[in-house]
C-alpha cells in the first residue's frame, strides 16, 4: 500500500494551492453568481421564509434560494438528506468540478474532507429529540436518524464521493470553517495529505435563530433599532443570520501543477488562539486579536506591509467590530501601506461556522478578479473603526497577498493568509 | 518536530470517578452496566446502560444525577491537570496551552430535560441556559475558562472516533511548535436521543456487551469522559514531569462506503492502522497491545478482525487485543479518549485489561481478546483503534518514553 509521503514524519514543508471553489449561498449558487451579486451589491437578505418567526422580533435573514440539489446530486435519496447536507455535498461537487477532478471517487489515493460547522445538523438532532417526546420513541423509524447528527453532512459527503482519506468535522463556533481550512492547510503542508476538501456549512433553523436571539446577538433584537447588517458602521446593532455551504479544494502545489490544475492562489499561513475569555479586558481582547493576525503572518513569513487586502470578520456586532478594527489598526501602525478592508456579511449574512470559508472564497475571487467588493450598507462609518474600508463601489486593485479573519466573541480568533501565485 | 508525551490522565466511567477506581475495576473484570436511571425506559426494549454513578470534585464524591457532558469532562480534566502538575509550572505560558475535546453532539441533556417536562412546541426546549450550552464549542471554552488556558480551543465532532481526533489535532499542534501543551479529552453521557437512535437501529445488546464473542448482540451505551494532558517532551523534561507514554503517530481514513455499516473487509481501518504505524516509524511487529474498537456489534467485530489480520499478518492471533467497552460500554465521543488513556496506563503499569463477558469463541474473530482475565504484559507500543459510524477511522500509536536500547526502530 502506498503511504502518504512522510506521513508527517520529517520536517517537510509543502506548498498548498487552492484549485477549486464551490458555493451554495444566499447570494447565488456557484462562484459566478455569487461573485456577480457580491460585486453589484445585490443583497441575499430578506424576510425569513424557512421557519416561523411570527412570535419573535427579528424577521430577516440571508437564506439560500433558488437552489435545486438534484442538479448536483441527482434525484435519488434526496428526501433523506437535510438542507445542510444538500448545501455541503453540492458545494463539494461544484468545487471538484471546478478543480477538474473526477467526482466519482477516483481521486489521488488519500483525498479527504475537513469541514467546519458550529451547529451542522444539530437542529435535526433536536427535531428527533422533540419527536421522541411528541410521537413516542417507537414511532421513529431507523431512517429517521439517517442524517441527523451534527456531522452527518460530512459523513454523507465522504460516502457520496467515496473519499478514502481523513474526514473530520471541526466545531469551534464562529471560527469552525476557518479552523477547518487552517487544519487542512497544515496537514498538506506537513506532507501528511495531498488533497483535502475544506470548508464550512450551516443551515438556518429554529435552533440557530433562537440561540442567537436569546443571546441578543441579532440585529434588531432587544429593541435595538432596524434590522440591518452594517459592519464598522456607527449605528451597527448586531448581525443578520445567514446560511450556506462554502468549499475549497486544497492541493499540494507540485502535484496540482503536475496535473495541470488551475491555481487560484496559495494558502501560506494560519494562526488561531483563544480570544473569548470573560477574564480578558477590552484592551487584552484587542491585543489577542492582533496576536492572531501576527501568528498567521509569521506562519506565512509575510509582513503586514505586504498585505493588499483584509477580509474582515466584520459582522456588524457592536463590540466585536470595534475590537477587530482596533486590532487591525494596531497591527498596521508601522506599515507604510495600509491594506484595504472589506466584509461580505452585509449581503450574505453571518453564517457563523461557515463564515470563515465564505470569506476565504470571497477573498480568492477578489484576488482572481483583481477587484475588491465594497462593504454594503456602510453609509456612516464608526470613527472608532477608522480603517481603509472599501465603501460604495468595488475597487480595482492587484492583490498579491491577503488576510482573512474569523472571530468568535466567546471562542477563537483564527486567521488565514493567502498569496496570489500568478 | 517536537516529540509529544502524555503527562496527566483523568477518567470518569461507569466503573469509577477516578483513574484509580476505573483501572482497578477493569483489572478485576467488573461490568459497569446497570438499569438506566436518567430517563424512563418503559417504552424501549432495552433498559440497561453504563451510566456514570458518581463524580469526584475536589475530593468530594457527588452522586446527584443525571450528570451533564460538561460535569464528566470537568471532573476528568481536573484529575488530569492535577496529575500532570502543569498548573504548578512557573514558566507556563497560558497562551500556549490549548484545549481540544471530542464529543458526539455536545450537551443535549439540558434540552432533553426542558422538552421532557414541557413539550408542546420544540421552542419550549430553549431558554438562556440551553442557548449558552447548546453549541458544542461551549464544552471546550468552559474548560479554558475554568483552568485559565488561552491557546487554541477546538471541538472535534467525529462520532465515535472524536476522542482520537482530538488527540491527533493536539499532537500536530504541539509537534509543530504552535503550542506547548493541550488539555485533550472526550466526554459523553447517555442522552435519550442517542439511546433511541441506537435502539431503533437495533444496535443495542439487551443485557451485556460481548465483544468478539460468537453470540454478541450489539453495543451497550456508556457515559464517561477521559482527559489527557499532552505536552512537548522538551517541556515535560524541563519541569521534570512524570510521563505515561509518548504519542508516536496516528492515521486517519474514511471508508467512503456507507452511512451506518462498516466496509465489510475493513479497508478503511486497515489504512488508518497502516498510516498510524508508518507515521510512528514502526512495523506491525512492534505493537504489543491493541485497544480494539470492539463495540460488540456483529458487523464491527468481524470487520475489525479482518482488518487486524490484514495489518498484523502472522502476528494477528498473538497480539493481545481487548475491548474495555465490555466493561464501561460504548462511551461514543469519549470512547477513544478513554481507551487512549487505557493504552497509556498499560504501557506504564505493564498490565492490560480484559474483554469481559466472553463466553463462546467465534471463528470469525480469531484474536487474543484477553478473555475475562486481566493480564500482565510488558507493553512498549500500544495501538488504539476507533472506527466510527459513517466509516470515520482514527488510530493512534502510543509508546514507552524510556525504551531499552535494543528497540532501535524508534525515530
Amino acid at each position: 500500500m502506498t503511504q502518504p509521503k512522510g506521513a508527517g514524519q520529517a520536517d517537510v514543508r509543502k506548498r498548498v494551492a487552492i484549485t477549486g471553489i464551490g458555493i451554495v449561498s444566499p447570494l447565488g449558487i456557484g462562484r459566478q453568481e455569487f461573485w456577480t451579486n457580491l460585486v453589484e451589491g445585490r443583497s441575499g437578505i430578506a424576510p425569513i421564509a424557512s421557519i416561523d418567526v411570527t412570535s419573535y422580533p427579528c424577521k430577516l435573514a440571508a437564506e439560500v434560494k433558488g437552489f435545486n440539489p438534484a442538479d448536483y446530486l441527482g434525484d435519488k435519496g434526496l428526501k433523506y438528506l437535510t438542507k445542510g447536507t444538500k448545501f455541503l455535498t453540492s458545494a463539494i461537487k461544484m468545487a471538484l468540478e471546478d478543480a477538474r477532478l473526477n467526482t466519482n471517487g477516483h481521486f489521488p489515493e488519500h483525498a479527504g474532507v475537513i469541514i467546519g460547522s458550529a451547529l451542522g445538523n444539530y437542529s435535526q438532532t433536536t427535531d428527533y429529540t422533540y419527536n421522541i417526546f411528541k410521537l413516542g420513541p417507537e414511532k421513529l423509524l431507523p431512517m429517521a436518524s439517517f442524517d441527523v447528527a451534527l456531522n452527518s453532512s460530512i459523513n454523507f459527503a465522504s460516502v457520496f464521493f467515496k473519499l478514502k482519506g481523513p474526514s473530520r468535522t471541526i466545531s469551534s463556533g464562529f471560527t469552525s470553517s476557518m479552523d477547518a481550512i487552517g487544519n487542512a492547510f497544515n496537514l498538506i503542508r506537513s506532507g501528511r495529505d495531498n488533497l483535502l476538501i475544506a470548508g464550512g456549512v450551516e443551515q438556518l433553523s429554529l435552533d440557530s435563530y433562537l440561540i442567537f436571539l436569546l443571546q441578543g446577538l441579532l440585529s434588531g433584537s432587544n429593541n435595538s433599532g432596524p434590522e440591518l447588517s452594517r459592519p464598522f458602521g456607527r449605528y451597527r446593532n448586531g448581525f443578520v443570520l445567514g446560511e450556506g455551504g462554502y468549499v475549497v479544494i486544497l492541493e499540494e502545489l507540485e502535484s496540482a501543477r503536475s496535473r495541470g490544475a488551475k491555481i487560484y492562489g496559495e494558502v501560506v499561513g494560519y494562526g488561531t488562539t483563544y480570544i473569548g475569555s470573560n477574564r480578558f479586558s477590552l484592551e487584552e481582547k484587542i491585543s489577542k486579536v492582533q496576536r492572531v493576525m501576527e501568528l498567521a503572518l509569521e506562519d506565512g513569513a509575510l509582513s503586514v506591509g505586504s498585505l493588499d487586502l483584509i477580509y474582515a470578520n466584520g459582522n456588524s456586532s457592536k463590540l466585536l467590530d470595534m475590537i477587530e478594527a482596533r486590532a487591525i489598526k494596531g497591527l498596521s501602525v508601522d506599515a507604510s501601506k495600509k491594506a484595504l478592508v472589506t466584509s461580505v456579511k452585509p449581503l450574505a449574512g453571518e453564517c457563523y461556522g461557515a463564515a470563515g470559508a465564505m470569506q476565504v472564497v470571497s477573498c480568492v475571487l477578489a484576488m482572481e478578479n483583481s477587484l475588491v467588493p465594497p462593504i454594503a450598507n456602510l453609509e456612516d462609518p464608526d470613527p472608532e473603526c477608522n480603517l481603509n474600508l472599501v465603501t460604495k463601489k468595488a475597487l480595482q486593485i492587484d492583490i498579491r497577498s491577503a488576510m482573512v479573519n474569523s472571530l468568535d466573541p466567546a471562542g477563537n480568533g483564527s486567521c488565514l493568509v493567502l498569496k496570489n501565485s500568478s | 518536530m517536537r516529540r509529544v508525551v502524555v503527562t496527566g490522565i483523568g477518567l470518569v466511567t461507569a466503573l469509577g470517578a477516578t483513574v484509580k477506581e476505573t483501572w482497578e475495576a477493569m483489572l478485576a473484570g467488573k461490568d459497569g452496566i446497570s438499569d438506566i436511571t436518567s430517563f424512563d425506559t418503559s417504552r424501549y426494549k432495552v433498559h440497561r446502560a453504563c451510566e456514570v454513578k458518581k463524580l469526584n470534585f475536589n475530593g468530594h464524591t457527588i452522586t446527584k444525577k443525571p450528570f451533564t457532558v460538561y460535569d464528566c469532562l470537568l471532573a476528568s480534566a481536573r484529575e488530569a491537570l492535577e496529575d500532570s502538575g502543569l498548573n504548578g509550572y512557573e514558566l507556563l505560558r497560558r497562551d500556549r496551552v490549548g484545549v481540544s475535546v471530542g464529543t458526539l453532539a455536545g450537551e443535549l441533556s439540558l434540552f432533553e430535560q426542558r422538552l421532557r417536562n414541557h413539550h408542546l412546541n420544540k421552542a419550549d426546549g430553549f431558554d438562556m441556559e440551553v442557548a449558552l450550552s447548546y453549541p458544542p464549542m461551549t464544552l471546550s471554552t468552559q474548560l479554558a475558562e475554568e483552568f485559565h488556558m488561552e491557546g487554541p480551543n477546538i471541538i472535534l465532532i467525529n462520532a465515535c472516533s472524536s476522542g482520537n481526533h482530538a488527540i491527533c489535532w493536539a499532537f500536530d499542534a504541539i509537534r509543530e511548535g504552535k503550542v506547548d501543551a493541550m488539555i485533550v479529552g472526550g466526554s459523553d453521557v447517555v442522552p435519550q436521543t442517542e439511546f433511541t437512535h441506537f435502539h431503533n437501529l437495533k444496535s443495542l445488546a439487551p443485557e451485556k456487551c460481548q465483544p468478539f464473542d460468537k453470540n454478541r448482540q450489539g453495543l451497550v451505551v456508556g457515559a464517561g469522559a477521559g482527559v489527557l494532558i499532552l505536552e512537548s517532551m522538551e517541556m515535560a523534561h524541563r519541569r521534570d514531569a512524570k510521563m505515561y507514554a509518548e504519542v508516536k503517530g496516528y492515521g486517519l481514513s474514511s471508508d467512503g462506503y456507507h452511512m451506518t455499516a462498516p466496509h465489510p473487509s475493513g479497508e478503511g481501518p486497515v489504512r488508518a492502522m497502516e498510516v498510524a504505524l508508518a507515521s510512528a516509524g514502526l512495523s506491525y511487529r512492534d505493537i504489543d497491545y491493541i485497544s480494539a474498537h470492539g463495540t460488540g456489534t456483529p458487523l464491527n467485530d468481524k470487520m475489525e478482525t479482518l482488518a487486524l489480520q490484514t495489518v498484523f499478518r502472522e502476528m494477528a492471533q498473538d497480539i493481545p487485543c481487548s475491548s474495555v467497552k465490555s466493561m464501561i460500554g460504548h462511551t461514543m465521543g469519549a470512547a477513544s479518549a478513554i481507551e487512549s488513556i487505557i493504552c497509556c496506563i498499560a504501557i506504564k503499569e505493564g498490565a492490560i485489561p480484559p474483554t469481559i463477558n466472553y463466553e463462546t469463541k467465534d471463528p470469525e474473530c480469531n484474536l487474543d481478546c484477553v478473555p475475562n482475565q486481566a493480564r500482565e504484559c510488558k507493553t512498549n507500543y500500544a495501538l488504539n483503534n476507533s472506527f466510527a459510524f459513517g466509516g470515520n477511522n482514527a488510530s493512534v500509536v502510543f509508546g514507552r518514553t524510556h525504551l531499552p536500547a535494543e528497540r532501535g526502530s524508534v525515530i
